[in-house]
């Protein structure tokens, strides 16, 4: 009898878990990225957002100028850049390349299948393609996940031995602010995917539900990631750095910042630049769709943008 | 929170307070003492090892009930040599065994204390370091024929970072081994 009750029970719980793994989520194709409909508008038109591609034969003084290369977070798109851009145009004399993450900006499907080495590589892509033409002041600004991956970039000795001059990191994450992420193994395949609340101007350009499978390739990156600085590793030599972290994030925990601080040095060994922002947002130089933003928070992304325009003019 | 942890204190001390009571007068209060070193770590962070005592009396529900101090700590661990962030746990764990006179014991605990992480510099004195412990675990004990016992347990931390408040690096899962020495033991 005990035995008959254990595997009728047995069989709930299979029962369960597969049509669990077989849920797919509610995607509105008219309102999403998620959706077959809406793609990120770097892939219709690379050269309004790489330039390498917009300057196929770049001159002397362009050659000199200041290249950015902004890549975007964890399930997000070229948009997160977008209000840093405008910036830049205003000055007139930094050029921005924003970079879309791979498996990024396309359907859900697409998302799910994606790995976090995939990610990383348009990054790659674009950086050897600046170099290759001559560009001799490149610099990166990332946020949320693109900082661990542009910190797997520089202990793997890939960027930043010729012509890298600061890297900008804004709200990396190296360990989550949601503990559950670390159980995402276990409960993963269970949940099949998280929804995420979002107002209806980030619904186009952020994933409204995040594939399990996604979920645990952020969390192997950011594992990787908290590996690699509790081991430590140096900057490669005229590489500036600077960290932006917000101390109340509920995205990327704010002790995230205390990892890099301890784990990447300057290649002297001296510690690199870090300033703790008085803010409740991930990613704070992004505001475009989110709603009730106040003046403070107008006030750290105009102070966010002034320092770092500031350190590239140096 | 801190209701919680006074309400979960008040309810074990009435617990032990009744067994204590009904256990009579003629036992005594000395049992059986342990003390060892445990080895500690939390799912995809930090080993955290150290110290742990375990008491048990027959006044304890026939020796049931365990009382547990402990001190497990990165500095005896991950942060050893590497750039792990130190931290510190104490940890006051109030447990039931089953089986107690069996070699192999079930057992369940909860565990109160104190958490705290060393930051180190003053630009990361904004962020929380401080946090009370409240977790409970499960496990199995083995109590070798030498005076040796082994402990293997899984256990859930309630009061985790959350990323606006508590420190970042309290994790929720972690995983223990304990390996005792009987110091004192009177049948």
């Amino acid at each position: 009898m005990i035995t008959k009750n254990i595997f009728c029970s047995l069989q709930v719980i299979i029962l369960l878990c597969l049509s669990a793994c077989s849920k797919s989520p509610d995607i509105n194709n008219t309102t999403m990225l998620d959706g077959d409909q809406i793609f990120d508008p770097s892939l219709y038109n690379p050269a309004k957002y790489l330039v390498s591609v917009a300057i196929a034969n770049p001159v002397t003084a362009q050659k000199n100028t200041p290249v950015v290369i902004a890549v975007h977070g964890y399930s997000a798109t070229t948009f997160e850049w977008d209000e840093f851009r405008t910036y830049a145009d205003s000055k007139a004399n930094v050029l921005v390349s924003q970079v879309l993450l791979g498996g990024h900006g396309r359907t859900y499907e697409e998302f799910k299948k994606s790995t976090w080495e995939d990610w990383e590589e348009p990054i790659m892509t674009e950086y050897n393609a600046l170099h290759a033409k001559g560009y001799t002041n490149i610099n990166f600004v990332g946020s949320s996940t693109a900082c661990p991956l542009v910190m797997d970039l520089i202990k793997k000795g890939e960027i930043g031995a010729n012509g890298m001059k600061h890297i900008f990191m804004v709200d990396p994450i190296v360990i989550p602010s949601d503990k559950l992420l670390t159980l995402i193994g276990l409960v993963g395949p269970m949940l099949g995917y998280l929804e995420t609340p979002m107002t209806p101007a980030e619904e186009g350009h952020y994933y409204h539900f995040r594939p399990q499978e996604t979920l645990k390739q952020l969390m192997i990156l950011i594992d990787k990631s908290r590996k690699d600085l509790q081991e430590g590793f140096n900057l490669p030599a005229g590489i500036r750095m600077k960290v932006y972290k917000s101390i109340k994030d509920p995205t990327a925990d704010a002790v995230s910042a205390v990892l890099i601080y301890k784990g990447l040095k300057n290649s002297d060994n001296s510690r690199i630049d870090v300033e703790m922002i008085d803010s409740e947002l991930h990613v704070v130089t992004r505001l475009n769709g989110r709603d009730n933003i106040t003046q403070h928070d107008r006030d750290i992304q105009a102070h966010v943008f002034d320092d770092m325009y500031k350190m590239l003019m140096q | 929170m801190k209701k919680k942890f006074v309400l979960s204190i008040l309810f074990i001390t009435c617990v032990l307070c009744l067994h204590a009571q009904t256990s009579g007068t003629k036992e005594s209060w000395i049992g059986e003492l342990k003390g060892g070193i445990r080895i500690q770590k939390a799912q995809k962070l930090y080993w955290e090892n150290g110290f742990a005592f375990d008491f048990t009396s027959p006044r304890l529900a026939d020796r049931s009930i365990h009382l547990g101090v402990s001190y497990v700590t990165t500095r005896l661990g991950s942060a050893m040599g590497t750039n792990a962030i130190k931290q510190d746990n104490f940890l006051f764990s109030p447990g039931y065994f089953f089986r107690h006179h069996k070699q192999l014991q079930p057992f369940t605990r909860l565990n109160m204390g104190y958490f705290h992480a060393d930051y180190e510099y003053a630009i990361f004195d904004v962020l929380p370091n401080k946090a009370f412990l409240f977790s409970l675990d499960a496990g199995l004990s083995y109590e070798f024929k030498m005076p040796i016992t082994i402990s293997l347990s899984a256990g859930y931390n309630l009061n985790t970072g959350t990323g606006t408040a508590g420190p970042g690096t309290l994790y929720p899962v972690f995983y223990q081994m304990s390996i005792f020495y009987t110091i004192l033991k009177k049948r």
